[in-house]
């Protein structure tokens, strides 16, 4: 467990983060979030409300599919999926990512 | 695009706002519930633990809010693509299931295909002749002028015309034409051309834009100007070569070479379209008030009042009127205008109206066959219907789903639909000129293509929505479980197809009735009685060119020689010469005033046909002289006084006590001319139209000199065979002299009975498919009636009853349908087939025989048709039947 306070998200970086963590496989909102959580080990912790409206609005861009499904509790759960465009999507903003992170690094790596 | 499991099954409940927000609170709810749950086994409280998790949440309101509106904008684009996919699904799946059907698709298709086709190509011919505006500059502004002495509309004559050019304030314009028949001959044919002499002002006045060339100016209607032709579009190209160095060229018509300076476009207005050959007039001031020839045409000064200018006209007449007094007596005629486009409609109403709607009531007919089949099918499909609703199916999407099967029918039928159309209008356009006005005008554009789009729409919704309604009605699992028959589905089906059929006969009646008044009619036409033998009987009308018969004497030669040639020809037993002929072909009425009657001041004279002929008419044509003498030889040249020979019905009108010879007249208004005395009566011929009543006709002699004549030649045999020969006489006479309108006189009684036949024919015909489809109509109901009732049939024969009453109670149940629809028929003809009484003969429009005898016939056949269906149900084998249930 990290002891220093999560960092804030970076502009833009939201909806990269949802479609990685969702490129294995369907997962409902709450596994998106724990995931973020356990993969940054807390450095990273995406707001609840902006995960939701996050998830919501890229369904209705068809980047990802809902679909009502039992969770491991036996629960009911919405379950996301990648569609296609998703997959599309996620491999251009990791490409973008990295691209922004080797830029920001060779500046900082002058200073 | 993408993998989509987002393409639902068509029965897919799709997502309201209510479970939209539903589902969402649910995911939010699971969402905390797993925070809280996580949270207990850190070690908080039950309530502590919810309350971290709400906490850590953030702002829940906001986030429902927004996450709704997500999902409620998918929601609302999924749905829109669904319903694409799912009606290209319903087309897919209508489209294999009509393929089922080959003999129902072909006959709706087929019959509702013919309704709208024929339905277009009359309202084409409507729009053009009555909705289009006519061709010219601002047609509106355009009127008519015309001397009104009600009921008769007559033209003016150049002094009117003069005086109301000079005297007018509130027109443009005024225009003027007369026709006037001219010879061309280019050195090898002579023709005779439709041509019209008009004010100079005519192509200007009324927006004509040439194809090439000018318009006629004032110097070309000054005397002695060098004469100028414009020639029509058709002329150019059948007589011109169509060659562009036709303008300027010199062509011969009278025998004076004139220069041709402009030409027509091929789409002229309905004024032009029958014209050949245009010269500029030159009208002098005439020393009387008639003859009245002239058509005269007014553009109305924009700004006009149209009840100021028809008020200057009346004022016009009324001040010019004392100074023809001597040659013009009836003070009670008056100038008045009407519309342009009025003028040319003509009397066409009630024409149009009949064919408008008996091609209306046959599509109405055949869109009720189509959905009384219809109906028929989906009864048979209720239980499909009924797994479609069960599965989740809601009532409008099995709605859409039957109504698909319409659209595809409508689909099919617009496509014959505008196959028909395109070859009706074609047809029409070729044949239709005697009928309709402007029928050159007709075509498959504009408002015509929209009408044909709202039939195939309206066919889809009238065929369609019934069926369509009535079977996604009713309880899901009654008609699960009952197998049609009995279920309520089933009599409301029933009910309603009967009501169908019953309404085919009822328009089928009127329509098989009226046709039955247009044939009695026809038969009536082609019976009537001409006065005089029909058969070997030869005219036609001969046309001297001016310039070269200018001198009277030239003219006297050649018909006198003319005359003697033909009779000198084999096979000829006699010829005359006239300036008219039976059946339709009246030169010159005239009006006349007897010594013994005058006509009170301001009272109208009688008119009759006034034929000139030479003394030998009366031999060629049969007649029988009754009283007096007939014409003479030496008639022709009296000038102490005019000898006419009258006809007994003209005896009989006006002096219905006998003495009609010996009796004396004024004629033509001529109150200073020598009298004009009855010499004898012959027996009647029809002058004046075959639908015409015989009111009278008087011969007089024919003068010697004239530039056009009909010669009239009695043959021994075949008068089609002495044509040729006749022809020749004339070419050896004058090579430069044209025959014209020559046919024998069957053939000319035939022509007059082309419009009345022809429009038999046509509503004959949709009579005929009405009648068809109202059989079919009620022969399907009674077929599937007994074959709904086999069993109950069968038991009631297996158990000794009678096969007659077992037919009659069916054949009642379908005769019942029948008499309805029939009463309802004669009811609506009688109240409608006076409409059309202008276009009867012979026959009353209420005319009990006819419709006695379309009754009978109606039932008759609709009784066979009842019969059948019930005689195959009959002869089953009662153990056979029962056993297959």
């Amino acid at each position: 467990m990290a002891t220093a306070p999560p960092l804030p998200i970076v502009q833009g970086t939201l909806d990269l983060l949802i479609l990685s963590v969702l490129a294995p496989g369907p997962m409902h909102g709450y596994g998106v979030a724990t995931a973020v959580h356990q993969r940054t080990e807390g450095d990273l912790a995406i707001p609840d409300a902006a995960l939701y409206q996050a998830l919501h609005r890229l369904e209705r861009q068809d980047l990802v599919d809902a679909e009502w499904a039992a969770s491991d509790n036996n629960r009911r759960a919405r379950y996301y999926t990648l569609t296609r465009a998703g997959r599309a999507r996620l491999r251009a903003e990791t490409a973008n990512w990295r691209r922004y992170a080797r830029a920001v690094e060779a500046v900082l790596a002058g200073a | 695009m993408r993998d989509s499991p987002r393409r639902r099954p068509f029965w897919y409940l799709q997502r309201g706002p209510d479970r939209v927000a539903a589902e969402i609170d649910e995911e939010l709810r699971g969402h905390l519930e797993m925070r809280a749950a996580e949270l207990r086994a850190r070690g908080l409280s039950a309530d502590a633990a919810m309350r971290e998790a709400v906490r850590q949440f953030g702002d829940l309101d906001e986030t429902r809010q927004y996450c709704r509106e997500q999902d409620e904008q998918l929601e609302a684009r999924v749905r829109r693509s669904l319903i694409v996919e799912e009606l290209l699904h319903d087309l897919r799946i209508s489209l294999r299931g009509l393929l089922r059907a080959p003999v129902m698709t072909v006959a709706i298709v087929a019959t509702v295909g013919l309704g709208i086709g024929a339905t277009t190509v009359i309202f084409g011919a409507i729009d053009a002749a009555l909705l289009r505006p006519l061709p010219y500059a601002e047609p509106r502004s355009l009127v008519r002028i015309y001397t009104d002495s009600a009921p008769n509309r007559f033209p003016f004559s150049v002094a009117d015309y003069l005086a109301l050019t000079a005297q007018q304030t509130q027109f443009a314009q005024i225009a003027a034409y007369a026709s006037r028949p001219m010879v061309f001959s280019d050195g090898t044919i002579a023709e005779r051309l439709r041509a019209r002499s008009v004010s100079w002002n005519y192509f200007d006045a009324l927006g004509i834009h040439l194809a090439a060339g000018r318009g006629f100016e004032e110097a070309d209607a000054r005397r002695g100007a060098a004469p100028a032709a414009i020639v029509s579009d058709n002329f150019w190209q059948q007589r011109l070569g169509g060659r562009p160095d036709a303008l300027g060229a010199t062509i011969r018509l009278d025998g004076v070479g004139h220069t041709v300076v402009g030409i027509l476009p091929r789409a002229t207005g309905p004024l032009e379209a029958t014209q050949d050959v245009f010269v500029a007039a030159h009208w002098d001031p005439p020393p009387r008030k008639g003859p009245f020839f002239l058509t005269v045409v007014g553009r109305l000064r924009s700004g006009a009042a149209r009840s100021a200018a028809a008020e200057e006209l009346r004022a016009i007449n009324r001040r010019i009127f004392p100074i023809w007094k001597a040659s013009y007596q009836d003070d009670r005629a008056t100038w008045s205008m009407i519309d342009l486009d009025a003028f040319i409609v003509g009397d066409v109403g009630t024409i149009a109206g009949l064919a408008l709607t008996a091609v209306v009531l046959v599509w109405l007919i055949a869109c009720g066959n189509a959905s009384s089949l219809l109906i028929a099918r989906v009864t048979s499909r209720r239980r499909e219907l009924a797994v479609r609703a069960a599965l989740g199916a809601s009532r409008t999407r099995v709605v859409r789903y039957l109504l698909a099967e319409s659209v595809l029918l409508a689909i099919g039928a617009s496509a014959v639909g505008v196959a028909i159309a395109a070859a009706g209008i074609d047809l029409v356009r070729s044949v239709g000129a005697g009928y309709f006005p402007r029928s050159a005008e007709i075509a498959l554009d504009g408002p015509v293509l929209w009408v044909l789009a709202a039939l195939t729409a309206a066919s889809a919704l009238l065929f369609g929505l019934v069926p369509a309604v009535h079977g996604s009605g009713g309880p899901v699992e009654e008609a699960l479980r009952s197998s049609g028959r009995g279920s309520t589905g089933g009599v409301a089906a029933r009910r309603l197809r009967r009501a169908l059929v019953a309404a085919q006969f009822a328009i089928a009646t009127p329509l098989l009735i009226v046709a039955g008044l247009l044939l009695v009619s026809l038969n009536e036409l082609s019976g009537v009685d001409l006065g005089f033998d029909t058969r070997n009987l030869l005219s036609g009308s001969i046309q001297l060119p001016m310039t070269q018969y200018a001198d009277a004497g030239q003219q006297a030669t050649f018909w006198s020689e003319l005359q003697r040639r033909t009779v000198a020809l084999p096979g000829v037993a006699g010829a005359a010469l006239a300036d008219s002929r039976p059946p339709a072909d009246v030169n010159n009425y005239n009006n006349f005033d007897l010594e013994d009657f005058p006509a009170a001041s301001g009272q109208s004279q009688p008119v009759t046909p006034w034929i000139a002929v030479t003394p030998e008419y009366f031999g060629v044509f049969g007649l029988t002289l009754l009283e007096g003498r007939l014409l003479e030889e030496r008639d022709a040249t009296r000038t102490d006084l005019q000898p006419i020979v009258v006809d007994r019905a003209w005896a009989r009108r006006f002096f219905p006590n006998g003495g009609a010879v010996g009796k004396r007249l004024r004629s033509g208004g001529c109150t200073t001319c020598p009298w004009t005395v009855v010499v004898g009566v012959v027996s009647d011929v029809k002058y004046a139209g075959l639908d015409k009543p015989d009111k009278g006709s008087v011969y007089q002699p024919l003068a010697p000199q004239a530039m056009s004549r009909f010669l009239i030649v009695r043959t021994r045999a075949d008068a089609a065979r002495v044509l040729p020969l006749v022809r020749q006489t004339i070419h050896e006479l004058d090579a430069g002299v044209p025959l014209s309108a020559a046919a024998t006189m069957e053939e000319l009684i035939d022509q007059s009975l082309q419009r009345p036949r022809s429009l038999s024919v046509l509503v004959g015909a949709f009579a005929a498919v009405a009648l068809i489809l109202s059989l079919v109509g009620i022969y399907g109901v009674m077929a599937y009636y007994v074959q709904q009732h086999a069993k109950d049939i069968s038991i009631r024969l297996a158990l000794g009853g009678r096969r007659r009453d077992v037919l009659q109670l069916i054949v009642g149940q379908g005769m019942r349908v029948v008499s309805i629809g029939v009463a309802v028929g004669l009811l609506t003809a009688v109240a409608t087939t006076r409409l059309i009484a202008t276009l009867l003969f012979g026959v009353n429009a209420a005319d009990t025989r006819i419709f006695a005898a379309v009754s009978v016939v109606l039932m008759t056949v609709a009784l066979l048709a009842c019969l059948l269906p019930a005689q195959r149900a009959t002869r089953a084998q009662p153990a056979a039947v029962l056993r297959e249930e």
